[in-house]
């Protein structure tokens, strides 16, 4: 039961990867409209990444818990 | 006898292998096919490093105890260990040994290599510190406006020490960053350095006021998003550290006694590159949170 709430709790991993795929589409464009702001957008994606990604991350923990007995 | 067979497998790869390499240099000076020969020779590497890694693999494998298989353990909190009748866990230890290492190096290089710089010519290891050093700095004026010439030291050394913590787990220890209580320690500075600046820039009647600011409605929002700042980048930092310790344990007792060339190479993203990005993401995140705070 433990390892089904566990694979179930990981299913959060949907929404972030969709969600950093919106941000990385995003910014391609960007950079493809504006080259030479290149810098300034890398680092502003990878920021959003890194908060897009934390909703999979504390789903990881979650499930961490609930397997590791 | 599987094991029989795998090894003439790979002795007879590993003689192909060297056959092919020495033609490859006897056949250095009569140029034929250039093209040819370069595949060739490519293709003779390729198999001597496939002889060879099955070859260990398969010795080793037959007289370790260790078997591959998917037998993965590994427990949310590090072992403990007793010193001088104090209980404490492994991860505290290892970062101990860090901090304690850091200094060292710091101290040393303060006393002895610091002094021998030029500022004139810059050269070698001179170079690479004032490139760290800039790119922190000039980091810090963007996001930390006035008080950059007091937090840029503190967030390089937050970014010396998960470097350093990621080196720990090439040896095999369990690094600090990948135990809650470490990650949990570097929010709560965090958190501390927010209020702190926050409130020295503006006041403690400042601050309030600016988690009132579209409307008063927003203010327990505003206080429970505070709050969860530590928690979110302590989980952040652990998950992500526990996840790549995790996929490492997973492919070396995958591979068991074949897990002789193949680990090192995955481990120079889950160990070197990943704890990097990790650790930009966690001061560009402090400076921001600091930067909402004081501005």
């Amino acid at each position: 039961m433990n390892a089904l709430g566990a694979g179930l709790a990981m299913l959060t991993a949907l929404g972030a990867g969709f969600g950093m795929c919106l941000a990385t589409a995003k910014a391609v464009e960007a950079v493809a409209r504006q080259p030479e702001a290149s810098g300034k957008i890398n680092s502003i994606l990878l920021l959003g990444c890194a908060l897009a990604e934390s909703t999979a991350i504390y789903a990881f923990v979650v499930a961490l818990v609930l397997a590791v007995k | 006898m599987t094991q029989i067979i795998l090894l003439c497998i790979s002795a007879v790869s590993l003689c192909f292998g060297f056959i092919g390499l020495a033609f490859a240099k006897s056949s250095k000076t009569a140029n034929g096919d250039d093209k040819k020969a370069k595949k060739r020779k490519r293709l003779s590497i390729a198999l001597t490093l496939f002889g060879g890694w099955l070859l260990i693999g398969t010795l080793v494998s037959m007289f370790s105890a260790k078997k591959a298989g998917l037998k993965i353990e590994f427990a949310l909190f590090s072992d403990r260990i007793s010193i001088f009748g104090f209980s404490i866990a492994k991860t505290v230890v290892i970062s101990f040994c860090i901090t304690g290492t850091v200094l060292i190096l710091g101290t040393v290089f303060r006393l002895f290599v610091f002094p021998k710089f030029s500022p004139d010519d810059p050269k070698g290891f001179q170079n690479v510190i004032e490139i760290a050093v800039e790119a922190m700095e000039n980091f810090a004026k963007n996001s930390l406006l006035d008080y950059s010439g007091q937090l840029a030291p503190y967030m390089f050394t937050l970014a010396v020490y998960m470097i350093f913590s990621a080196f720990t787990e090439l040896f095999g220890l369990r690094a600090p960053t990948s135990d809650l209580t470490s990650t949990f320690a570097m929010g709560l500075i965090t958190f501390f350095l927010i209020n702190y600046y926050g409130i020295k820039k503006k006041g403690v009647a400042g601050r309030i006021k600016g988690m009132a600011k579209p409307t008063p409605l927003v203010f327990p929002m505003k206080i429970l998003s505070d709050v969860a700042v530590p928690v979110s980048l302590a989980c952040r930092l652990f998950g992500n550290m526990l996840g790549g310790m995790i996929v490492m344990d997973l492919l070396k007792s995958v591979l068991g006694g074949y897990a002789v060339g193949i680990p090192p190479v995955a481990g120079l993203y889950f160990n070197l590159f990943h704890p990097a990005i990790q650790t930009y993401i966690f001061i560009i995140l402090s400076m921001t949170f600091i930067n909402e705070a004081i501005e």
